[in-house]
């Protein structure tokens, strides 16, 4: 954690906090929920690692487009707390985001802000490069930033992607969620380089990393670098340390598989669970638990409602299946 | 459920899952061949690309056996260097959808590499690519590339349908075939049990006849085979009408001159894919006929494949997104009977609610 860190106003933490437990108390309600065979559509869970959106997506504060990769819920949860929509959308209903054609893999709300998630790793990191490159030459005083894992930045085209915006001058962030898994297989044996941060610094971004945990911390850190990047017109590559608490796909956790230590994962993450931490912070800033208790409760109802809304939404009639693949005739 | 191919002998048969036999030929290609290594995202994990690579990074060691980072078009440009030096590599894609990012490599190196070289160099390799259907997969793990990979003149295209056919092919695949070969795996296949045997060929590297029948020639490829199997047999019940099924099989190199054959004797046509029609494998064997004989067919073909659209994840969308048991019994019908032959069709929608075993992993 940054010791040096002012503290944020109460306002902001209760903001961060709401923001945390919506995307947890969302995907909660779907690990509960899947097995009833209703939501058909392959989860790749936020669950644990929901902090590295909720505290940069609350930094940018709606300024910078959102591009997500297939681990969506976090990401579109953080950005646009559209419950109505997302549950929608993975009940296959016409009232999600994508009329129930897209799925868990595939949320956008463009309306608000989130353009798009992809479900082929890597995918959208250029795309947020080019609507940076596009909202700077369009004068219109956004940006754009890139969610995706450490698993991305195995491939080439992140670091096309991140030569190209440096090149280009774009005030963009690339905010890698290193959760040091790609599926199963672990950092170091993908990745050469001793840290990844060092390793994209030639590349001219400005890059920074954070292993607290902590939905503050990456808050204050995404406020200084789109500050930084945006004054001196350089990309900042963010390198937040996470944990995926849950399996690669699946509702599931997956210690059975012997590929990481449950008990180091509980020591060395689960046990600073950064919902925990926040809330435990409201009650520092005076947030008694009984009104900890009713913001909770407030989430809670509008989940549930969401779900009833999305229950009593329409599924999509045959005639869909062929609208919308191509352009409508001008 | 228990395909039995149709020319497998009742002795020295045993049952075999199709992710059985993948793991059978990987293990044995590896112990038979030293060139051979296999390399792929997850290759070397416990899921071993859903059954059909596990156990064999401890077994052959992770020299041979192992995961690479994510690097689709350099892994496979990889392998053509690998290949271009006398090694034999075998590469996966989990999902049919991530090879696009592999096109490169595949479509400007692999495929012409022989020719271009003036028969200079070679590159043989396997690419063994898994087709992605049902729960939800959506329009980026679901589509089913074979006539793409089969347009360009230099790979060497399959569709394994069974056990049966992997056992044939990959071992002479992997031993004897000089260029690279595009094996398209469906994912529906994998937990499926068939009934093998393993003595003689049974399943070419071409096409073949998987039912015998006289009153329609049916083409299929990979699941398709399945659900026109189940069909025969159901209009074979119902209607007393016989259906030939063909396995297409090989998609670069098909018996066209079987498909032909077939069809001059039954002059009516069913087509089953698992791609879309438009410039597909049901295009392509139309092309076939008619260049040979237009009066081949009596009347116009039936054609199932993927709605023209990308694929939908609500489940009231999928469902009609894929041909199912229904339409093929229904083209079945329509070819030999006419569009108005009454006869009720199966209820089952299709192959996937049959199969209530397939929940993923995805």
């Amino acid at each position: 954690m940054r010791s040096d860190r002012e503290p944020l106003p109460k306002t902001t933490a209760i903001q961060l906090y709401r923001s945390l437990f919506l995307a947890r108390r969302s995907e909660e309600y779907i690990v509960e929920h899947y097995p009833e065979n209703l939501m058909r559509t392959p989860m790749h869970m936020s669950m644990g690692q929901e902090f590295v959106c909720v505290g940069v997506c609350a930094a940018l504060d709606g300024t910078a487009d959102v591009f997500a990769s297939y681990r969506s819920h976090a990401a579109f949860l953080a950005q646009t707390h559209d419950t109505d929509r997302f549950f929608s959308e993975l009940y296959g209903r016409t009232s999600g985001t994508g009329e129930g054609k897209g799925g868990s893999m595939h949320l956008a709300a463009p309306d608000q802000g989130h353009i798009l998630s992809s479900g082929v790793v890597a995918t959208q990191i250029p795309v947020a490069v080019g609507a940076a490159f596009a909202n700077l030459r369009l004068a219109t005083g956004r940006t754009a930033v890139a969610f995706f894992g450490d698993g991305a930045a195995d491939a080439g085209v992140f670091w096309e992607s991140l030569n190209s915006a440096a090149l280009f001058r774009l005030p963009m962030l690339f905010v890698c969620e290193d959760n040091g898994y790609a599926v199963d297989t672990p950092r170091a044996a993908r990745q050469v380089a001793a840290s990844l941060t060092e390793a994209v610094k030639p590349f001219g971004a400005d890059a920074y990393e954070d292993d607290s945990g902590d939905v503050e911390s990456v808050y204050t850190l995404a406020r200084e670098a789109v500050t930084k990047a945006r004054r001196d017109r350089r990309p900042a590559f963010l390198n937040i340390k996470c944990c995926r608490y849950l399996e690669h796909v699946g509702i599931g956790t997956d210690w059975n598989w012997g590929y990481r230590d449950q008990a180091t994962v509980e020591r060395e993450w689960i046990a600073r669970d950064a919902l925990k931490v926040q809330r435990a912070r409201l009650a520092s800033h005076q947030v008694g638990e009984s009104a900890i208790a009713a913001l909770e409760q407030e989430i809670e109802s509008a989940i549930q409602a969401s779900v009833q809304r999305a229950s009593l939404a329409p599924i999509p009639t045959p005639d869909r299946l062929h609208a919308g693949v191509f352009h409508a005739k001008a | 459920m228990n395909v039995a191919l149709a020319q497998s002998a009742s002795q020295g048969t045993r049952v075999l899952s199709y992710a059985g036999a993948l793991l059978e030929t990987m293990d044995a290609a590896l112990a038979r061949h030293t060139n051979v290594f296999i390399m792929g995202q997850g290759v070397d994990d416990f899921k071993g690309i859903f059954g059909s690579t596990t156990g064999l990074a401890e077994k052959h060691g992770a020299k041979r056996v192992f995961d690479v980072p994510l690097m689709e078009e350099g892994m496979t440009g990889i392998a053509i260097g690998a290949a271009l030096a006398g090694d034999y590599p075998i590469t996966t894609h989990i999902r049919a959808d991530f090879s696009f990012l592999a096109m490169n490599q595949i479509l400007n190196l692999a495929a012409k590499y022989r020719y271009m070289f003036g028969g200079l160099m070679s590159c043989p390799m396997l690419i063994r690519i898994v087709v992605g259907r049902s729960w939800g997969q959506g329009a980026q793990h679901s589509q089913s590339p074979q006539a793409t990979f089969a347009h360009f003149p230099g790979l060497t295209v399959v569709m394994p349908s069974s056990s049966q056919a992997i056992l044939d092919m990959y071992p002479a695949i992997i031993a004897r075939h000089p260029g690279p070969v595009i094996s398209i795996e469906h994912r529906l296949l994998y937990n499926l049990d068939f009934t093998v045997s393993d003595t003689g060929k049974h399943v070419p590297l071409g096409s073949y006849v998987a039912r015998e029948g006289t009153d329609v020639t049916v083409v299929a490829t990979s699941v398709m085979v399945l659900e026109a199997l189940r069909a025969a047999q159901y209009v074979h019940d119902k209607a007393g009408v016989s259906a030939e099924i063909i396995d297409l099989n090989s998609i670069s190199h098909p018996d066209w001159d079987l498909v032909a054959a077939s069809v001059r004797r039954t002059g009516r046509l069913v087509v089953a894919d698992t791609s879309w029609l438009e410039y597909g494998v049901a295009a392509e064997v139309c092309r076939q006929l008619v260049v040979r004989d237009p009066r081949l067919l009596k009347q116009p073909p039936s054609l199932l494949g993927m709605a023209p659209a990308p694929c939908p994840t609500a489940k009231s969308l999928e469902d009609i997104y894929y041909p199912s048991q229904h339409e093929t019994v229904d083209a079945i019908l329509t070819q030999v009977t006419g569009a108005g032959h009454g006869i009720p069709l199966p209820v089952e929608r299709s192959m996937t609610e049959g199969y209530k075993r397939f929940r993923g992993p995805f």
